[in-house]
């Protein structure tokens, strides 16, 4: 097999100075055509594991977690969806009726337990975050042993009448925004992201008027770019 | 080169590698061509030894024979100096720091220099020894061809070692001194990997001697009765023998630096210190040369003189031998050293005979034999190697008891007051000693380009506290190098937990500016410089990480979390086998 010197020291985990001089001392079985690496990968790794230096073949190679962004904002509203005239009186009938209306949480067994923990995390503390809005989520992420667990989404909900959610403002609240989301990291991502457009004068002046899909994807990909480049 | 590696591949089909990738077979055959031409090196040098001292040898009985010992100094310091360009010297410690720094890189001229050179100093009368210079010869003749057939650094020190064994072996004809020398002084280091190929190389080394010289032990003896009396005597004798291995070491330490004050040119020097060579040799002529004659004398039980004649004999080959070698004469300190030894046990014979007549019953050719291996052993700090070689130059088998016990006790007490021996000495004053799997050896290989962290954001020294908040949350480091704009050069570095109480306060965020709150005086490190001035650096000032600046230039971090990943590594890599 040949690789290049920097390529054999990201399988390395190593810097490719070290890997030269290996090289060079013959304490590595590689051997140097110019700039090309050869090797024989099963020696390689026998190598490898005798003296405890950890080796990844290069097509195994999966690229790091912490490398991958998590998606938008627009992009887990997609994925969720936009719901309108939610019915309900209380703050469970409506996430009942939410629930049951979002399409990408598929199957009763996972419905169920997502309104279970929507409603536990209710009934320790409110998430109504003022200005007549509420971002439900459960504590901890949905998982269902047969099933699954759901991917990362928001869902915004308009309620057909607005409910008494026991917010911080003490106003009652007219919009849901349900997230659900696999890891703590992206849900962190995702709530961040809805509390600093729920901060601007202009979103909140936005929801109030139940506005379209288009115009509300279109303002939250606005929020997301600029977010995206650090210059918010 | 072309036509070397092609050899080389022809050579690897033939012998297969092993599983993980070594070249033992290979080295086998390589440690018998590198045996056999160190051999054939160290046979040269006897020949040419010979040669010298005879043409030497017609003036002895001239008034002006003292003055030879200094010509055959000074040519030989100006054939180094002036023709070779090369350092004076034993030869031993350069190939050991050549080994322990530069993988066994050795030049090609010094597969001969010091062959040359030490004849004619010691061919001439002065006081030195044939081995440590082509022990220099041999080794360089491995270490090029390693060089010819491009071979790692692993295998070309292997080789190295190769080349000292062959040529120990051949000069002594004693293959296991040769082994034993070449593992416990020169490579440091007891794994198969080297003791196979130099062992191959031992062996050829000596029969290519033997083909050509005939097998002959050089000082052969009479019969010793050994009993216990000897063995427990031995250890008496073992003290005396390392009083005078820390008299040679301090004398010739003493000698090299008063000569070093004589503000007179190289071979000047020399031929000053081969000349009071000369005028002692004049009253006694037992301290010129490589002396094996005096030592045949002594171990046959011939030599004549009462003990304070012994006394004064050993006092003046050692005031030779530092006169010859500290002020520039080449040779090595074998040969001399085997000759003061035998000195100092016919000397501690006679002292105990004629304090308990017929205490020991042993001839004092046994002791004369157990005072080499004393000194030996305590000289180069190195019992296995005084052992093997006494037992294989005089044959005498039936002395091993005593033997062992005289080369442990001296080396040990001469390491009591001298730590570090002969060889190593200059090394260790230089940081130089790096013995494999040791801490320092595995500091040494690592360098600062290897341990460099580059994901550091530098910040411009004018950048408001405001600004830079915006720098720390999206960065994972605490520590943020602060560069100036305009010239691009290192200004200052700020740490997180320094600045912590000026962070929350909104009322700096507009008006201080990084300059003004940056550490300017931090101590940075150079790209090229050692780790381990970087280590004691961190450690005395109780940091973790440094910056690393080069050409007045931020180029990245080190720190001792990466340093101990690597560190790690690289120690688990070196020491296992």
């Amino acid at each position: 097999m040949q690789l290049s010197l920097e390529e054999l020291a990201g399988c390395l985990d190593t810097h490719p100075d070290i890997v030269l001089r290996w090289i060079r001392q013959g304490r590595i079985p590689v051997k140097r055509r110019q700039d090309i690496c050869v090797f024989n990968p099963e020696v390689l790794e026998k190598w490898a594991a005798v003296n405890h230096v950890s080796f990844t073949p290069p097509e195994k190679k999966t690229r790091p977690l912490l490398e991958e962004k998590p998606s938008g904002l627009a992009r887990a509203i997609e994925k969720g969806g936009i719901y309108y005239d939610i019915p309900g009186e209380t703050v469970s009938d409506v996430l009942r009726s939410a629930v049951e209306r979002m399409e990408s949480v598929a199957g009763r067994r996972l419905k169920d337990l997502l309104l279970e923990k929507l409603l536990d995390r209710e009934n320790m503390m409110s998430t109504g975050i003022g200005s007549g809005a509420a971002v439900p989520h459960p504590r901890s992420p949905v998982r269902h042993e047969a099933d699954g667990q759901p991917e990362e989404q928001m869902a915004v909900c308009f309620l057909s009448s607005p409910v008494d959610w026991q917010a911080v403002d003490n106003k009652p609240v007219f919009v849901l925004f349900i997230i659900v989301a696999p890891t703590a990291r992206e849900h962190l991502h995702l709530l961040s992201r809805i509390s600093y457009c729920m901060r601007d004068n202009a979103f909140r002046d936005l929801i109030a008027g139940r506005p379209d899909p288009e115009d509300l994807f279109a303002a939250v990909s606005g929020y997301d770019s600029r977010l995206d480049a650090g210059t918010a | 080169m072309a036509f070397f590696s092609r050899i080389k591949q022809w050579l690897g089909r033939i012998f297969p590698q092993g599983p993980a990738g070594e070249d033992r077979l290979l080295l086998i055959l390589f440690g018998a061509v590198v045996g056999i031409c160190s051999g054939l090196a160290a046979v040269a040098l006897n020949t040419s030894l010979h040669g010298m001292e005879s043409f030497f040898g017609q003036y002895r009985y001239n008034w002006w024979s003292f003055l030879l010992p200094g010509i055959g100094a000074a040519l030989s310091s100006i054939f180094l100096e002036k023709i070779i360009r090369e350092g004076a010297g034993h030869g031993v410690p350069e190939v050991i720091y050549s080994v322990s720094r530069h993988g066994g890189l050795l030049r090609m001229r010094s597969t001969f220099s010091r062959l040359v050179s030490s004849s004619l100093t010691i061919g001439s009368g002065g006081s030195a020894g044939p081995e440590a210079p082509v022990v220099m010869s041999g080794s360089a003749i491995g270490a090029n061809i390693a060089k010819a057939f491009s071979l790692n650094e692993r295998h070309r020190i292997a080789l190295v070692g190769c080349g000292s064994a062959g040529a120990v072996a051949g000069i002594f004809n004693a293959p296991i001194a040769g082994l034993v020398f070449t593992i416990e002084v020169i490579v440091g280091e007891w794994t198969a990997l080297h003791i196979v190929p130099v062992a191959v190389a031992s062996v050829s080394g000596a029969q290519i001697s033997r083909i050509l010289q005939g097998n002959q032990i050089p000082f052969t003896h009479l019969h010793f009765d050994v009993d216990v009396i000897t063995t427990v005597a031995a250890a008496g004798l073992a003290v005396v023998t390392a009083g005078a291995c820390i008299l040679l070491t301090r004398m010739m330490r003493t000698s090299h630096q008063l000569a070093g004050k004589v503000p007179v040119p190289l071979w000047t020097r020399a031929a000053m210190g081969g000349m009071a060579v000369g005028i002692i040799g004049l009253f006694l002529p037992q301290v010129l040369g490589e002396g094996y004659h005096v030592i045949r004398e002594m171990v046959e039980g011939s030599f004549g003189g009462g003990f304070s004649m012994v006394l004064i004999l050993m006092l003046a080959k050692i005031l030779a031998t530092s006169l010859t070698l500290g002020w520039g004469g080449s040779g090595g300190i074998f040969a001399p050293c085997l000759v003061i030894g035998s000195f100092a046990g016919l000397m501690f014979h006679r002292g105990v005979d004629a304090v308990l007549p017929g205490f020991l019953s042993v001839n004092e050719g046994a002791f004369a034999l157990l005072g080499m291996a004393g000194m030996i052993s305590g000289m180069l700090q190195a019992p296995l190697t005084g052992i093997f070689l006494i037992v294989e130059v005089t044959g005498g088998y039936e002395t091993i008891l005593p033997l062992i016990l005289v080369s442990v006790i001296s080396s040990t007490v001469s390491h009591a007051f001298e730590p570090s021996s002969f060889y190593f000495r200059d090394l260790v004053e230089k940081g130089h000693y790096l013995r494999p799997r040791t801490d320092a050896k595995v500091l040494a290989d690592l360098r600062v380009s290897e341990v460099l962290e580059k994901d550091c954001a530098s910040v411009p020294k004018n950048m408001l506290l405001g600004d830079f908040l915006k720098v720390v949350q999206q960065s994972r480091r605490n520590y943020f190098p602060v560069i100036d704009e305009n010239t691009g050069e290192f200004a200052g570095m700020i740490h997180l937990d320094d600045i912590r109480p000026y962070l929350f306060d909104n009322l700096l965020h507009d008006t201080v500016f990084l300059e003004q709150i940056m550490a300017a005086d931090t101590e940075t490190v150079d790209i090229d410089d050692e780790l381990s001035d970087a280590l004691d650096w961190m450690d005395a000032s109780g940091a973790y990480s440094m910056p690393v600046v080069s050409n007045r230039r931020f180029v990245g971090m080190v720190s001792k979390a990466t340093l101990l990943d690597r560190y790690r590594k690289e120690l688990m890599l070196q020491t296992t086998e």
